[in-house]
């Protein structure tokens, strides 16, 4: 397959994974992004996202016959938000509960999701579900592999929209600036009335809507299959990624390219042929994010852009 | 929240005698301790049969599958501390670092690296030395290997800040990986044809069972393993000092206590009893490592923990329950035609149910004297 | 009740100043309403058996200033809570020009034309003033035009009493600015019944005088109404028309400024009993008190020369970052004696806190060194047995214990590890440390139902004396380092614990007082420093101590 580009399959196939692979990490970011930015942790969002992927390839599979290939994918991917949404509000509502931890709350969905996922997925392992369309931008080049290493789903292309929209929404909004006010300083946010609670419950909402999208992701557009595999972590990641990216939507896009990427590099070097270290190569994204966070944290200060409740009890 | 204190006039009456209150007291935080996570089992376990009526399956023939497969008579009791024997030990792994104050969730890997740990130094010796030596060197190695993994999600955190309960878990699949890779390459025992896979443990060096049963020692090292780790941390310096730390951090400086060394040991400790746990799944169950060495013992063993409210000796208990809901899922699978992910939804839900129960602490109606005597102070 | 509901479904926003900016066009704003009167009857707040608010009645006239006197824990805040819209009163009225409202939140209160100006900062730290300014408003308008708002704030700054940078973050502003902030934002908000909780009590005491004049000069104009709760008599006095004070919960008196001395306050404050060396928080009181007992404390304690003392603790050239990343502590030396008490001023937020977490081994120094005893410092748990070290730090339940463990636990946090508690040196000898509890309740009277009860089930004062059991226990103690130790206490706790302090010194106790209260740092203290922006930029021996220059350089003068 790769004899026509040889060494340079390595940096294209990189490429193509970017494109494809950073799709579910930048959705789980914003999402993420969103509910830290309130001042809550949602770890469970690697449940959200499984459940997302079987939500959206399940209702894809079985709506195909009434609305066609065309949309069933799509209501999929409305489904898999809503789904995350139910999760969303389950954590919403614990996390918030007097002594119980967010981060423990997380395991748990973690744990929650992954299980409702696996039991409700079981029945969609084998048939093929329609997947959403792509862009071709490939189509000019000969080459088959840029061919396919350009399809670009419009589920990526929205979720590049939704950074700089995030990033709007946070500074230029009254909804947005209430979402910070809770999340820096939830004393402040009561003394001028706003309920803790709701703003906290619609922004842990809102985020996990974005990552059931994110499961849509990989189901209904790549690897495009619903396996008990799919996400390996993904989700967890993308929470590390928040960090890295300092809690701003647009330095999420950034790094989930980045992190689409890395994940790309065992397939990428498999492809060339260089398959011995394709374990070792799978773990590069989770040492990335090691890597990542062991350089961007700080034992001695609070980060900056660190939402000044994040990880405290009120 | 500031102090704002009562108002608190010097001599105020009503101050209430020691001894009489103490008693009342002393009784009522164990019995809500214990009555708690109970209500919350009862809960899940309701919340479980609505599901499963939604799933088609008459939940009270689900109860009673669940019943006799975990504690129905002597075999499903030996399936049930079968996988007992593990899930006390990778509980440890997110209950010791808990009362230090950490939320560690890396108990499967560092269980797989445990059994990496074991297998290679059982595979190095084969039968140079007795069989109980071997084991001996097995276990210290799984220890080590599995300890050094969870203290470096410890040290990261100490030394760097990082988030423990993300690094730990990353280092999960970091492990996983590291398995997969070496039973793919350098460990293959390209024999074995079923799944890549290393070569078989010397049989002279399997855990035996306990003679008569299919228990295999693992459940001593698991009962033996809990009662110090209770013993250490209720009864020792050592423990008083992790839990002072766990407590307060700020308090625990300001003692002068070393928090760094008391994070790396009670990560390394943590992970040492599930790197055991690996050892022991190598020695006694699978004999060859691969990877259905991942069997979510460690996601199970985290569930463990937080049920017993991260105390050890509450952790036999509670693993022997889980290790009964384990044993059940072939046979939710085979009667009520539930996929095998049942058993994972349940724990999800019991999870979730114990979490909540927390925030019940102090407020239900028997348990709320003590707000009474706060007003009066 | 008709009004009520009229006034919560009331489509119409409240006009905001940006709107009146708008068309005001002018510098100074059109001549606004003046502020209605505000009565609150009869207002009873309990909570479970305990009154915290018994039948209290005041009438804040309009166009005055009038004072809410009393203890901690006398009601006021709850008093006001219940005006806000915080607390719903348990009975009782809010009368606003004579008609009664129903307020159930602080929207509500704002709806009524009150503002209030708390005791914490709430402005939100990591958003700007402006973010901070718009958010404020009560409106439903979602998008914010930046550009438009831009312009209505620099209008509304240009014609305000203080000026604030727009763009600045709020964690950069500096504690008065915040405190200036706050004040700001219920005038931005156009409150005409402005209710002030120790609105001071970060201030410098020029800083201080600066705020109150400039919201007295707006009282005087007729534009606002001012209840102010304060504990300061001076502030009463120069700045208060009328005055009510509290006590226990219930109305103690109230009457015209004019009429009443401070004593008189002070006796109405404290009950029949006036027991002027605890009137810690009452300024005059106490500048007379230490100007009168200074002279003999001089020549009792100060009289021979320091240099025949032995230094105790010896600070060098100590830097440190604070949680923001920022230099806190800014290059220090100190040195600390055996039988001296030094103090040290400042307002909160110069680097004092970071300073002390140094000294208790919290934080981590960039730069420096700690001796104690002439050898090199570190915090360890070695060193602070050796050199008998030990802390009284702000905050006790946030840095001094464990908040879910027993009393008798905490209690132990120094000598766990040591014979008896400790047999071998690893095993726990628990009876031994409920022993050493036990004693330790009875002689430092800690109120606790048991030693095995978590020490967060106990009220503030209790949980102090636990800490301070623990820290002065010792058969000796050679060094000893308190921060606020006496922050939110009532009199009983305050003068327990300053009498613990000062016996320690007279027992020969090195002794490091840090505390935002200058009263009490002017009643306990042989040396004063101060402290601003980091370094300390003021020291004196008590009696010479000259209070103009210490307010000056608080401030940063």
């Amino acid at each position: 397959m790769s004899e026509s580009l040889g060494l340079l399959g390595i940096p294209l196939a990189i490429l193509a994974g970017t494109l494809r692979g950073s799709a579910p990490f930048l959705f789980v970011s914003l999402g993420e992004c969103i509910t830290e930015k309130s001042g809550k942790i949602n770890l469970g969002l690697e449940g959200t996202l499984l459940l997302g992927a079987m939500t959206a390839y399940g209702v894809s599979f079985l709506s195909q016959g009434a609305v066609g290939t065309f949309w069933a994918p799509w209501l999929g991917v409305v489904a898999a938000g809503l789904a995350g949404m139910v999760l969303g509000a389950i954590h919403g509502w614990l996390s918030q509960q007097p002594r119980v931890n967010d981060v423990a709350t997380g395991i748990a969905m973690i744990i929650f999701g992954s299980g409702l996922a696996f039991f409700l997925g079981k029945p969609f392992i084998q048939p093929q579900a329609p997947q959403l369309f792509t862009f071709e931008w490939g189509a000019w080049s000969s080459s088959p592999q840029l061919q396919s290493a350009l399809k670009v789903s419009p589920l990526f292309l929205i979720g590049v929209a939704i950074a700089p929209l995030l990033h709007w929404f946070f500074r230029a909004t009254r909804w947005g600036l209430t979402v910070r006010a809770v999340g820096d300083s939830p004393q402040a946010a009561l003394a001028m009335g706003i309920s803790i609670f709701k703003v906290r419950m619609a922004s842990i909402m809102a985020g996990s809507f974005l990552a059931g999208i994110g499961g849509a992701c990989l189901s209904l557009y790549y690897p495009g299959v619903w396996t008990e595999r799919i996400s390996s972590g993904q989700g967890l990641m993308a929470v590390a990624l928040v960090i890295f990216a300092r809690w701003n939507p647009i330095q999420c896009l950034w790094a989930s390219m980045l992190f689409g990427g890395a994940q790309a590099l065992g397939p990428a070097f498999q492809s060339v042929g260089i398959d011995s270290y394709y374990y070792a190569f799978n773990a590069a994204p989770y040492i990335l994010t090691l890597l990542i966070m062991v350089i961007t944290c700080s034992p001695k200060q609070t980060l900056a852009g660190s939402p000044g409740a994040l990880g405290k009890e009120n | 929240m500031s102090s704002s204190p009562l108002p608190n006039s010097p001599g105020s009456p009503g101050s209430p005698t020691p001894s009489g209150l103490s008693r009342a007291e002393a009784w009522r935080a164990p019995l809500e301790s214990v009555l708690l996570p109970i209500g919350a089992l009862l809960t899940a376990l309701f919340i479980f049969g609505i599901f499963c009526a939604i799933a088609g399956a008459n939940p009270f023939a689900v109860y009673a599958s669940i019943y006799k497969a975990a504690f129905g008579g002597w075999s499903a009791w030996q399936n049930t501390l079968i996988r007992a024997a593990p899930l006390m030990l990778t509980a440890l792994c997110t209950a010791l670092p808990a009362r230090l104050g950490l939320v560690i969730i890396g108990n499967e890997g560092a269980l797989v690296m445990g059994g990496l740990g074991a297998m290679l130094v059982g595979l190095g010796l084969g039968t140079t030395l007795p069989p109980f030596a071997v084991q001996l060197a097995m276990g210290a190695a799984g220890m080590a290997a599995g300890g050094l993994w969870i203290m470096l999600a410890g040290a990261l955190r100490h030394y760097r800040g990082v988030n423990e309960t993300i690094s730990s878990l990353l280092l999960n699949y970091i492990a996983i990986a590291f398995l997969n890779h070496l039973v793919e390459g350098p460990l293959r025992d390209s024999s074995f044809i079923t799944k890549p896979s290393s070569a078989e443990l010397n049989p002279a060096n399997w855990l035996g069972t306990i003679p008569g049963t299919r228990i295999h020692f693992g459940l001593f090292y698991g009962l033996v393993v809990c009662v110090i780790a209770y013993i250490l941390i209720q009864r020792t310096t050592f423990g008083f000092a992790a839990r002072t730390t766990g407590g307060n951090i700020r308090a625990a400086k300001l003692a002068g206590l070393p928090v760094g060394k008391l994070t790396l040991a009670v990560c390394f400790l943590g992970g040492s009893a599930a790197g055991l746990a690996g050892m022991v799944e190598i020695a006694a169950v699978q004999k060859r490592i691969n990877e259905s060495l991942v069997s979510n013992y460690g996601y199970a063993g985290i569930l463990v923990a937080f049920v017993s409210r991260h105390n050890p000796l509450a952790t036999v208990l509670v693993a022997i329950l889980l290790g009964g809901i384990l044993a059940s899922g072939g046979i939710l699978q085979r009667s009520h035609n539930l996929p095998d992910a049942t058993v994972l939804v349940f724990q999800g839900i019991v999870f979730l149910c114990v979490l909540y129960s927390d925030s019940l602490y102090g407020k239900l109606p028997w348990f709320r004297a003590d707000a009474v005597s706060k007003a009066t102070l | 009740m008709s009004r009520m509901l009229e006034n919560s479904l009331d489509p119409a926003p409240p006009r905001t100043s940006y709107q009146m900016a708008a068309d005001a066009s002018g510098v100074v704003s059109e001549p606004s309403k003046a502020p209605p009167q505000l009565e609150m009857v009869e207002m009873t707040k309990r909570f479970g058996a305990f009154t915290a608010l018994d039948k209290v009645s005041l009438t804040l006239k309009p166009g005055t200033v009038h004072a809410l006197l009393g203890e901690n824990g006398a009601g006021k805040s709850t008093l006001v809570k219940c005006v806000m819209g915080f607390y719903q009163p348990t009975s009782g009225a809010v009368l606003i020009d004579g008609e009664s409202r129903k307020i159930e939140s602080p929207k509500d209160a704002h709806g009524c034309g009150l503002g209030m100006v708390y005791q914490h900062f709430t402005s939100v730290p990591a958003m700007t003033v402006a973010e901070n300014l718009v958010l404020s408003r009560y409106e439903n308008q979602q998008v914010i035009n930046w550009k438009k708002e831009y312009a209505a704030l620099e209008e509304f700054m240009a014609r305000s009493p203080f000026k604030i940078s727009l763009k600045a973050p709020v964690s950069q502003l500096a504690a008065g600015q915040k405190q200036k902030l706050e004040i700001l934002k219920q005038l931005y908000l156009e409150s005409k019944l402005l209710i002030l909780d120790e609105p001071t009590s970060v201030l410098t005491p020029v800083e201080a005088d600066e705020v109150l004049g400039l919201l007295r000069s707006e009282v005087v104009k007729g534009n606002l109404s001012i209840l102010l709760i304060t504990h300061k008599f001076r502030e009463v006095q120069a700045f208060a028309d009328e005055v009510t004070i509290l006590r226990k919960g219930q109305l103690a008196g109230n009457g015209l400024v004019s009429d009443l001395s401070a004593e008189a306050m002070a006796a109405i404050m404290l009950g029949e009993v006036i027991k002027p060396s605890v009137v810690g928080s009452d300024s005059q009181l106490d500048y007379q008190l230490t100007e009168t007992i200074d002279p003999d404390k001089t020549i009792d304690q100060t009289g021979h020369p320091l240099t025949l003392k032995k230094p105790v603790l010896a600070i060098k050239q100590i830097e440190a970052k604070g949680d923001n990343g920022v230099l806190a502590v800014r290059g220090v030396n100190l040195t600390v004696h055996a039988g001296e008490i030094v103090g040290i001023a400042g307002v909160s937020g110069n680097g004092q806190r970071e300073l002390m977490e140094v000294l208790c081994g919290q934080r981590e120094p960039l730069k420096g060194e700690v001796r104690v005893n002439d050898e090199v410092y570190t915090a360890t748990r070695e060193q602070m047995f050796r050199h008998q070290v030990y802390a009284l730090p702000e905050e006790p339940l946030r840095n001094a214990c464990m908040p879910n463990m027993s009393v008798a636990e905490n209690m132990a946090l120094r000598t766990f590890d040591r014979s008896p508690q400790a047999l071998g040196g690893w095993w726990l000898n628990l009876k031994a440390m409920q022993r050493m509890a036990q004693g330790l309740v009875q002689a430092f009277s800690v109120k606790t139902p048991s030693v095995e009860t978590p020490v967060s089930h106990l009220s503030g004062g209790n949980v102090q004396r636990t800490v301070l059991s623990r820290e002065l226990s010792a058969e000796t103690v050679s060094l000893l380092m308190a921060a606020n130790p006496c922050f939110g206490l009532d009199f009983s706790a305050v003068d327990f614990i300053r009498g613990a302090i000062t016996a320690a010194r007279d027992r020969g106790v090195a002794v490091l007082l840090v505390s935002e209260d200058l009263d009490e740092l002017l009643a306990l203290s042989d040396r004063l420093l101060v402290m601003s922006e980091g370094k300390f930029v003021y020291e004196s021996e008590m009696a010479d101590v000259d209070l103009n220059l210490v307010g000056q350089r608080m401030a940063g003068h």
